[in-house]
């Protein structure tokens, strides 16, 4: 488990492999659902996260990786691309700025 | 009628709705060649796609898989562009029944408007299912201009 403050998300990152396909698609929600919050949502190579990000959310297989990119950020690895409860969860807390257990 | 942006991006030659594949790797394999064939990529790409399906599935839901390659295979992306082909009968995906597959390249990010509205037809099951079932490249290029509503 990993604890989210919502209110604390400035940089939030969906990483992927190659940072081409599904992190995009990811990204591109999650933009928009924040839009309204201010945060920045950015769509990066798991190999690549920038070290500034608040927050990293990725595909459960590759969370360890990602992890070891960027030791000192949560990493929250989900299993759906869209809709997935974890990501749903981490949106509404950064919305409402609150704090979630996912 | 679809822009020439989306058409740049996703050329008519590159809408194939009859595609069979005895597994998602022979998928994977025919969308690489379509991005070979468009000019996208070189041949090495294909392998990076088979490299990145075995780590972890393409499969987004709603019976579309994106296929696209590794970090390492950029290298071999020309342009970015889009495939899409759609397979009736199905192809197994790990248990997962998948039917229409988008092949990425992307050295840019010409592509992300185009697969922010892909996600938006898989939150929206009527559309999921248009897609799925399309058999014009009009129906596809219609599906997935993006809408104007972005601003709500």
């Amino acid at each position: 488990m990993t604890t989210v403050d919502g209110s604390s998300i400035k940089k939030l990152i969906v990483a992927c492999d190659a940072g081409m396909g599904s992190s995009v698609m990811l990204a591109g929600q999650l933009k928009k659902q924040l839009k309204k919050s201010g945060v920045v949502v950015e769509h990066s190579p798991v190999a690549h996260i920038p070290q500034d990000a608040d927050l990293v959310v990725t595909q459960a297989g590759l969370a360890d990786r990602a992890q070891g990119v960027v030791p000192d950020v949560p990493v929250v690895p989900f299993q759906l691309f869209l809709g997935d409860p974890k990501v749903a969860k981490i949106v509404k807390a950064i919305q409402d700025g609150t704090t979630v257990e996912v | 009628m679809a822009d020439t942006a989306l058409t740049s991006l996703l050329a008519e030659d590159s809408i194939r709705l009859d595609c069979t594949a005895v597994d998602r790797f022979d998928a994977v394999r025919q969308c690489g060649a379509a991005l070979v064939a468009a000019g996208a990529v070189d041949e090495s790409y294909v392998d990076a796609m088979i490299q990145r399906e075995n780590t972890v599935s393409t499969f987004v839901g709603e019976g579309v898989a994106i296929p696209h390659g590794t970090l390492a295979g950029k290298e071999s992306v020309k342009r970015d562009a889009l495939v899409v082909l759609r397979f009736p009968e199905g192809v197994d995906w790990e248990g997962n029944a998948v039917s229409v597959c988008v092949g990425i390249a992307a050295a840019g990010g010409g592509h992300i408007a185009l697969l922010s509205q892909l996600a938006e037809i898989l939150l929206d099951p009527a559309k999921a299912e248009q897609l799925r079932t399309a058999t014009s490249a009009e129906q596809v290029y219609s599906l997935l201009t993006p809408s104007d509503d972005d601003d709500d």
